[in-house]
């Protein structure tokens, strides 16, 4: 799904490299997780467990680079100029979030909407986007961006299958999206971090070390309590925020279109929406739609 | 955070003839290397060169509070967790209930905090010492993505003026008798009221911006010009492969000893 010029034919676009390096950059995602869950018990407590910290970082960011690179050409220009605004929300919000003593972060909003209204792909690029380009302000976010990229791509993949239609469906699939997310960023915090990085998730950690946990284990129960929670409200405020937006407006971006992602004006058969959007007068390109 | 805007000519700073892409080589390979000799000493080291460049480049006004609002939280966190929780400590310095000191939780601690203080200052300098629009032309006349200096640019652009969108929505939305009290219900409304007109008004802004780079063939493949000639020299090459040839050694290193004793 390219965008084509205006003024030129559109060119064929290589798409079994650029699917070559999506299924590359998962591997490298999973192969990683894999890697470093089978590894832990031996590594972490002796001494600062430099050499998991260093196979964390390079496993998940090639991971989130090459799925940046595989997706990026792909989207077309409506989309792409989102995705600045997109990782100014992220930052916005989970600057002043990450200050406050919640155990939560709410980074993930401007992530969440693109994937509601542009479909997975563009929501695991404008994920892992969000962890580098943020990182020039803050640093300690770069190696989440794996896990970043996963909530995109769990987001969109929610909206596709239609659970944004029905309201009280989106805080599930937030519920659901942080239960994975959770569980592959806890490496991450536990093995480069060597905890969290904020002070109120911190004290969860520091419960459940008390308890005699693994530092690995005792991270990813305090993942499991914080990051579902806090994917159910990102997921909560997106719904009120698309909702929100004129029918116009939603209307533009063909992944809503398509696969109905929101309940109410676009109930209509696809063929009858399109000839009313295309009514409107927007450039849209039949190619776009399917 | 004061980001010029990309594209705009910026009066040449002070003899600034290092290629951005020497300073990200040396930024990400002085954070890989650290991290894998995890060596205090050479932590110590790597934070006292960073403050000592970025006071000289003058940027340490910015770069220190930045680093600040990173570390400290961090910092308290992982003194917190490790120096009182720490299961596999077996010096107890202090004990009480099931919280104990011990020698052990405390040195992992600072060991971690140190070490992560030299990446981040490292990257930090880095990033407040690069122009951005250098970065931009480099990274474009290297083959990346135009796509990506795209979103890096307009990101970094963006930032200040939407902060500011957001500033003005909150005292119009003031002035017509928003008043934030205590209760949950009350926050949640006044977020909403905020939240849905600045959201609406920036993709609206994004739908004019995207018609516009369209019809300057952002979507066409081909080469580009750039007309921002970026400095760079053969020693800097030489420079930036032997940095990045030292990190991989670094890291190399480290996994075959880890695996070694492991």
């Amino acid at each position: 799904m390219s965008s084509p010029s205006l003024t030129l034919p559109s060119q064929e676009r290589p798409t079994a490299r650029r699917r070559l390096l999506e299924i590359l950059g998962a591997l490298a995602i999973a192969a990683t997780y894999v890697y470093l869950v089978l590894n832990q018990p031996a590594d972490i407590t002796g001494g600062p467990g430099s050499a998991s910290a260093l196979i964390a970082l390079t496993g998940f960011l090639a991971g989130a680079v090459l799925l940046i690179a595989a997706v990026l050409p792909t989207l077309p220009a409506s989309t792409l100029v989102l995705i600045p605004v997109a990782l100014v929300l992220n930052i916005i919000l989970g600057q002043f979030v990450g200050s406050t003593l919640v155990p939560f972060y709410l980074d993930a909003i401007g992530t969440v909407l693109i994937a509601v209204l542009a479909g997975p792909a563009a929501g695991a690029a404008t994920g892992a986007l969000s962890s580098i380009v943020w990182s020039f302000f803050n640093p300690t976010v770069l190696p989440f961006a794996a896990g970043a990229a996963l909530i995109g791509c769990l987001a969109g993949l929610a909206a596709r299958y239609g659970l944004f239609r029905r309201f009280y469906l989106a805080p599930v699939a937030g519920f659901i999206t942080g239960i994975i997310a959770g569980v592959v960023s806890a490496p991450v915090a536990a093995f480069v971090f060597g905890g969290t990085s904020g002070v109120a998730t911190g004290a969860i950690v520091s419960a459940f070390r008390a308890m005699g946990d693994t530092l690995l284990a005792a991270i990813t129960k305090q993942a499991l309590l914080s990051d579902p929670m806090d994917k159910a409200i990102v997921f909560t405020i997106v719904a009120v925020l698309v909702y929100a937006l004129p029918g116009r407006t939603r209307q533009q971006f063909p992944f809503i279109r398509r696969h109905r992602v929101l309940a109410g004006t676009n109930a209509a058969p696809a063929g009858k929406v399109d000839a009313r959007a295309g009514a409107s007068g927007q450039a849209n390109d039949p190619t776009l739609n399917g | 955070m004061s980001v010029s805007p990309a594209g705009r000519t910026l009066p040449a700073p002070r003899h600034r003839r290092v290629n951005p892409l020497t300073l990200l080589a040396a930024a990400g390979s002085a954070a890989a290397i650290t991290t894998a000799a995890a060596d205090w000493v050479l932590s110590v080291a790597v934070v006292a060169a960073c403050l000592g460049l970025s006071a000289a480049a003058g940027t340490a006004r910015r770069v220190v509070p930045a680093a600040a609002a990173v570390l400290v939280p961090l910092g308290l966190s992982l003194l917190v967790l490790h120096g009182l929780f720490f299961p596999e400590g077996r010096t107890v310095l202090a004990e009480w209930g099931p919280a104990r000191i011990t020698a052990e939780g405390l040195q992992f601690a600072v060991q971690r905090i140190l070490q992560l203080a030299a990446v981040v200052l490292a990257l930090l300098l880095f990033s407040f010492s690069v122009s951005v629009p250098d970065l931009v032309a480099a990274l474009s006349a290297r083959g990346v993505q135009g796509r990506f200096a795209f979103v890096l640019a307009s990101t970094l652009t963006l930032l200040p003026a939407i902060a500011g969108r957001a500033r003005s929505i909150r005292q119009a939305q003031e002035s017509r008798g928003l008043v934030i009290s205590r209760g949950l219900a009350s926050r949640v409304a006044a977020f909403r009221l905020q939240a849905v007109p600045l959201v609406l008004s920036l993709i609206e802004d994004a739908g004019t911006r995207a018609a516009a780079l369209e019809a300057r063939g952002l979507g066409n493949a081909g080469p580009r010009t750039s007309y921002r000639e970026v400095p760079d020299s053969v020693l800097q090459r030489a420079v930036r492969v032997l940095l990045v040839l030292a990190a991989l050694a670094a890291v190399v290193a480290r996994v075959v000893q880890a695996g070694a004793n492991g």
